[in-house]
């Protein structure tokens, strides 16, 4: 079953300057970005600061308004919502309860004033789950058990817990109203390496009791694959790569996800490989993005119309999709010969 | 710097090692409402000339703190800094700060994390370069710029001169950390300590920028502390590790050792912790629990909460370090009769 369907979404901020605040300019942070979200799949956002993950990420919660493109939303009787712009009385509340979100810091993503019930009790009294507060607190208590920590501490404040134990409240405030959809933005990037795998595997176990979906979006390639059924290689805005997980790391062919996996150290003294990675410079800005191909300034393999035209997706083998003009050149030779 | 060193190659020990730093019992404790604070607590070791030296260990276990007490940046008192760092034949705990200035940022000098934030927005980062040679070296301006855009050169920044008089919001995050790097290289330092130099990075930056540094510890032959918490990293360019836990070394190895025969748990259970691709379909290996509050560290062994082998002897009595073999160093017990395994 369908959750959500995103087309061709794009979303542009202003910059304003001068005294009139006069927009002199945009960033491009998203271009043209398509994305189904099916029950019970995951799918990966992998890329680097700025390639757009968490504005895909926030524009799809309805944090933020698309400049153009569609979102199609499929509540859970099966009916069918245009949610592009705003979001629609009627479907306000479904929604909001139905997509929920994990934020990448858990040190400013939970009230320093409010106690761990009150935390997660907030979004269960908004939806009205419970008509009677003593029901509730006791669900509060069974969350607290489910994500690993104790129904005890429901009276403690945030200031108390660790940075993995914050992350656990978290997911639990936003499993408590039981969404088909959960958005995960670096949920283990400000954590420990020990810690990150117990975060990690939480998710895992919960998605398999409730049969949810996850957007995951990280900037670890392992963590991601781990994760992820399917995973999108974002680059300026651009998708530039979409495969499922395994076929994406065994088989890259953007030459911009194959540099990514090479600058993944190797965890072996006895291979460094980081001196083989060849890939200069740094992405350009999503203000002034470069014609063309978004990652052509740094490609190794650049053809002469790289700079010219932006490649169109081409499917290099089932439901793996590449958008460079190098591997639509061989796709087209191959299929000819 | 002067051939003689390049005799120590990657891994293997020449006769003629040159220690310029050695650390003894160094223990930095910091007073807070909430008790004393055991943030570095009798930590021991050596530094020798053109190797790197990595200091792994997740957040709280004391590896900046180590880094901040040799460069004399924890102020004691109120802090409590003891024990002993000797930096070739000086003594800096103790030391004056008019001497310290002498030796910090000239003969060690620092890289930080954050390179957004370790510079000053409002001056050009060619007058925040200029500042370090000002204070340190005997040029004058004219000779200190030229200087300054040869060492930018030197590490591959395009448009030297054009950068010099740019500001630091300016540039982008791998940009500033190469200029970072650069600044802490104008004094030609005998110390480098960079502390996770690569965190804020995404990973084809932080490659360039490992591999960077790589090239620059050939060329000078100067040596460096590596802080991480990063193993990976820590693969590419370490010769030695010392894993730090909760203000103790807990493991002391050279690189490949420590990868191929980990012999403290903790050091195991780090290792493990790495997303392999094996691991997709299954639970990911873990340790248990949390790292411990630095004002409520458990009694005995600081790992033994966690540890899967955790014994009745490591609860109450802390572990010394053991030696089970050659060049290497493990704070457990598990290794007192020399084999743990």
């Amino acid at each position: 079953m369908k959750i959500l369907a995103v087309r061709n979404l794009k979303k542009y901020f202003p910059i304003r300057s001068g005294v009139f605040l006069q927009v002199t300019g945009w960033v491009r942070a998203l271009q043209a970005v398509d994305l189904d979200i099916e029950q019970g799949v995951t799918v990966g956002i992998v890329g680097e600061s700025g390639c757009g993950k968490s504005t895909l990420g926030r524009t799809i919660v309805k944090i933020y308004e698309p400049t153009a493109g569609s979102i199609t939303y499929h509540d859970p009787d099966g009916h069918v919502h245009d949610i592009t712009r705003g979001l629609p009385r009627k479907v306000r509340a479904t929604f909001r309860r139905d997509v929920q979100m994990v934020f990448q810091n858990p040190y400013d993503s939970l009230d320093p004033r409010m106690t761990i019930r009150d935390i997660i009790r907030e979004p269960i009294d908004t939806h009205r789950l419970f008509a009677d507060s003593k029901v509730a607190d006791e669900y509060v208590g069974g969350l607290l058990t489910k994500v690993g920590l104790y129904p005890e501490y429901a009276r403690r404040y945030p200031h108390e817990f660790s940075g993995g134990q914050r992350q656990r409240i978290a997911i639990a405030r936003a499993i408590s109203v039981k969404p088909r959809l959960l958005i995960c933005d670096e949920p283990t990037s400000a954590l420990d390496v020990s810690v990150q795998s117990q975060i990690i595997n939480l998710l895992k176990d919960l998605q398999r009791e409730t049969n949810m979906s996850l957007i995951f979006i990280s900037h670890n390639l392992d963590v991601v694959y781990h994760m992820s059924d399917r995973i999108i290689v974002m680059y300026l805005g651009h998708v530039l790569e979409s495969a499922p997980s395994h076929a994406l790391f065994d088989r890259p062919a953007h030459p911009y996800t194959q540099a990514l996996m090479a600058a993944v150290p190797s965890w072996n003294p006895r291979y460094r490989k980081l001196g083989e990675v060849k890939l200069e410079g740094e992405p350009p800005s999503p203000i002034n993005p470069p014609p063309g191909c978004p990652f052509h300034p740094r490609c190794p393999h650049r053809l002469d119309v790289c700079d010219r035209v932006m490649p169109e997706a081409v499917e290099v083998a089932p439901a793996h999709l590449c958008a460079c003009h190098l591997v639509a050149d061989d796709t087209a030779r191959k299929a000819k010969a | 710097m002067s051939a003689s060193s390049k005799l120590i190659e990657r891994g293997e020990r020449s006769e003629r090692v040159e220690r310029i730093l050695t650390v003894e019992n160094l223990k930095t404790y910091f007073r807070t409402p909430e008790g004393l604070v055991k943030a570095v607590d009798e930590v021991s070791f050596h530094l020798d000339r053109g190797e790197v030296l990595a200091l792994v260990g997740e957040s709280g276990c004391g590896k900046s703190v180590t880094a901040l007490s040799i460069l004399g940046l924890v102020k004691s008192p109120p802090a409590l800094v003891e024990g002993s760092i000797e930096f070739r034949g000086t003594q800096l705990i103790g030391l004056g700060p008019k001497e310290y200035r002498e030796i910090r940022g000239r003969q060690i000098s620092m890289i930080f994390q954050e390179p957004m934030s370790a510079f000053d927005p409002l001056y050009t980062v060619g007058y925040q370069l200029m500042e370090v040679a000002r204070a340190h070296m005997p040029w004058d301006d004219a000779e200190a710029k030229a200087r300054i855009i040869d060492t930018l050169r030197a590490i591959h920044i395009p448009d030297p001169e054009k950068r010099y008089s740019e500001y630091p919001h300016e540039m982008s995050g791998g940009m500033l950390q190469r200029i970072m790097i650069a600044m802490a290289l104008i004094t030609s330092p005998e110390i480098i300590i960079a502390d996770e130099p690569t965190t804020a990075l995404d990973v084809t930056i932080q490659a360039q920028v490992l591999n960077l540094m790589q090239e620059l510890q050939r060329d000078y032959h100067g040596s460096m502390i590596f802080i991480t918490h990063d193993l990976g990293t820590v693969a590419e360019v370490a010769d030695r590790v010392h894993v730090m836990y909760a203000g103790k070394i807990v493991e002391k190895a050279p690189v490949v050792e420590l990868f191929e025969d980990p012999l403290h748990p903790y050091t195991l259970g780090l290792l493990t912790s790495r997303v392999k691709r094996e691991y997709k379909g299954e639970s990911l290996p873990f340790i248990e629990g949390n790292v411990p509050r630095a004002d409520e560290l458990p009694e005995g062994c600081r790992f033994h909460p966690r540890c899967p082998r955790a014994m009745d002897k490591c609860r109450t009595l802390e572990p010394p370090e053991f030696s089970p073999r050659p060049n290497r160093g493990v704070a457990c017990w598990l290794w007192e009769e020399g084999d743990g395994r």
